[in-house]
């Protein structure tokens, strides 16, 4: 069943078309890639799923409610997690903080509660602190519980920004650019990681990126964007094979 | 033990034991110092943690300063009442006020915090009727359960109890899922949404706790010093109360108690060498922020990890469970 259904979806920027009619679903539980050459739209697709960017005509509709246009934290508590291509950590705070801080929606003691530290308060902190050092460990980041994100290397804040992005809990998670800045063999353990966690969670994940060895991998589906329009969809064998595929982007690419 | 541990206690054993070595003026003084350490405490959590600035602190603390008074003098209600009346009005106008300046940052908000602090000002300057307009207002000192804090020392423990239990509930919204909220819609707002954060409704939140705070202290100040006039509640005291909290230590509780409590000594320490004490003052606040860009607490943090140099943490093996 269908959990995202985009259609005809446009983005523009003054002139620029970002984003041109495009029409996308993505099925409940899968992984689902989406790739294309730098341009294509992927981070413009991105961001106007997540209300981050107003499109200016086309459907978005998750679960079932229409999406578009809504205010991103509204989307964000429909269970529509992101990250970011250029990671968003909060920098000078720990590793810890910032997965902590992924729960926010899930922690529901109100302003006086926390003020006077009421026992609901301690309950839903030693629980969530309990959550978090899960999570760290699952992504291997627990040697850096107490480290400020924004020293970390690129790799590593990566794995920080999609723990964090689980923290939320969300039914679907866009992974801008998920593996960009880790080595080979990061690379492949946090794809292992995503499928691992995407299974156990029930988490249909949407994966963008460049690089098609990673959504080789990963991807149940690929959809192929070129100049803001879907060029062809299909299993990743397939798309490798498609000429018009290899001609706008592996060809470009090699 | 860690050296903000052994600091905290020993600061708390020397407030306690003011009283028994400390003429009533020093008395006094510390009581304005813990006064500006709630107002610290509540401008840091806007400011430090949220990001956003204001520059109608001390606007707040005139709400509430008027507001005691008003409550106490014209209607005759006692402390118990008006200083809780302070609190919860100034927060009122504070969301009033952080409503429409949600959706500003950096100089449009200093300007619209700028206007609303002359509003303040010119509200009390119009009323002479309500507020002793320039002239100013008397105010009888704070009257609890019909104990009247005539003696100095019992003020200086109602003040001392009061700035502890501020200063805790600080502590405690700063490390709740609001004080986590504060820092990520500094840090990052975009991130913030995408996590499911209200940034707007949390910058109101914090608008209106902040202003919470500083009318609490205002309440208070009004009953120590027991007379108020709109000087005191102008730009200059709300700068003074953005030094605080950057020589203290911007998103700190401990940041906020030491700034305001070096700050308002700093003054009177420099009392014996007369006219260049406004020069060394300016040049301590200069060298602060040159040298220490995380403020005094910067510096404790500094010391402890020169005192215990953890081992680098090394990269682990990637998602092994």
């Amino acid at each position: 069943m269908a959990l995202l259904e985009i259609n005809a979806l446009s983005v523009r920027f003054g002139g620029v078309v970002a984003v041109a009619e495009l029409s996308l679903v993505i099925a409940g539980g899968e992984i689902h890639g989406i790739i294309g050459p730098n341009g294509a739209g992927k981070s413009s697709v991105i961001n106007a799923v997540t209300g981050m960017v107003a499109p200016q005509s086309g459907s978005i509709r998750f679960a079932e409610k229409e999406i578009a246009g809504l205010a991103p934290h509204v989307i964000s508590s429909f269970g529509l997690g992101r990250t970011f291509q250029h990671v968003e950590l909060f920098g000078d705070r720990s590793v810890f903080d910032n997965v902590l801080t992924g729960f926010y929606r899930h922690q529901s003691y109100g302003l006086l509660a926390a003020a006077l530290r009421l026992q609901k308060t301690v309950q839903s902190e030693r629980e969530t602190h309990e959550r978090v050092r899960m999570l760290l460990d699952a992504f291997g980041l627990t040697p850096f519980v107490d480290t400020p994100a924004g020293l970390l290397p690129f790799g590593i804040q990566k794995r920080v920004d999609i723990a964090r992005a689980l923290a939320a809990e969300p039914r679907l998670l866009l992974l801008d650019e998920p593996v960009s800045g880790m080595s080979e063999a990061e690379a492949e353990m946090a794809v292992t990681t995503m499928r691992k966690l995407a299974r156990e969670h029930g988490i249909t994940l949407v994966v963008v990126e460049h690089n098609m060895r990673v959504l080789m991998n990963l991807a149940e589906r690929v959809s192929v964007l070129n100049q803001g329009r879907l060029l062809a969809s299909g299993t990743p064998a397939e798309m490798q094979a498609n000429t018009a595929v290899i001609e706008a982007y592996l060809g470009d690419a090699a | 033990m860690r050296i903000r541990v052994l600091l905290t206690l020993i600061g708390l054993a020397l407030l306690a034991a003011l009283p028994l070595v400390a003429t009533s003026y020093y008395l006094y003084l510390a009581e304005l110092a813990m006064i500006n350490i709630i107002t610290a405490v509540g401008l840091n959590l806007l400011s430090g943690n949220c990001g956003q600035i204001s520059l109608c602190n001390a606007s707040f603390m005139g709400i509430g300063a008027y507001c005691t008074a008003l409550c106490t003098t014209r209607l005759g209600l006692p402390t118990l009442i008006g200083l809780p009346a302070s609190v919860i009005i100034s927060a009122l106008l504070g969301a009033a006020l952080g409503y429409p300046a949600r959706r500003l940052s950096g100089l449009y908000l200093a300007l619209t915090t700028l206007g609303f602090l002359e509003l303040v000002g010119i509200v009390i300057e119009e009323f002479p009727d309500y507020t002793g307009g320039i002239r100013g207002l008397k105010v009888p000192r704070p009257e609890i359960f019909g104990f009247s804090f005539q003696s100095n020392v019992a003020l200086y423990f109602l003040v001392f109890t009061l700035t502890a239990a501020a200063v805790v509930v600080g502590y405690n919204v700063q490390r709740s899922r609001y004080g986590r909220a504060f820092d990520a819609v500094r840090q990052s707002p975009f991130a913030a949404q995408a996590l499911g954060i209200p940034v707007a409704r949390v910058k109101v939140i914090a608008f209106s706790l902040n202003a919470a705070f500083a009318g609490f202290a205002g309440g208070l100040l009004a009953g120590v010093v027991g007379f108020i006039d709109p000087p005191e509640f102008g730009i200059l005291v709300s700068i003074q109360h953005i030094t605080f909290i950057v020589v203290g230590g911007l998103g700190s509780i401990a940041g906020s108690i030491a700034g305001a409590l070096v700050l308002t000594a700093l003054p009177e320490a420099l009392r014996g060498v007369q006219e260049y004490g406004e020069l060394i003052y300016g040049f301590i606040l200069l060298g602060t922020l040159l040298f220490l860009p995380r403020g005094l607490v910067g510096l404790v943090a500094k010391v402890e990890t020169l005192r215990s140099p953890k081992p680098p943490a090394k990269e682990p093996a990637y998602g092994a469970p």
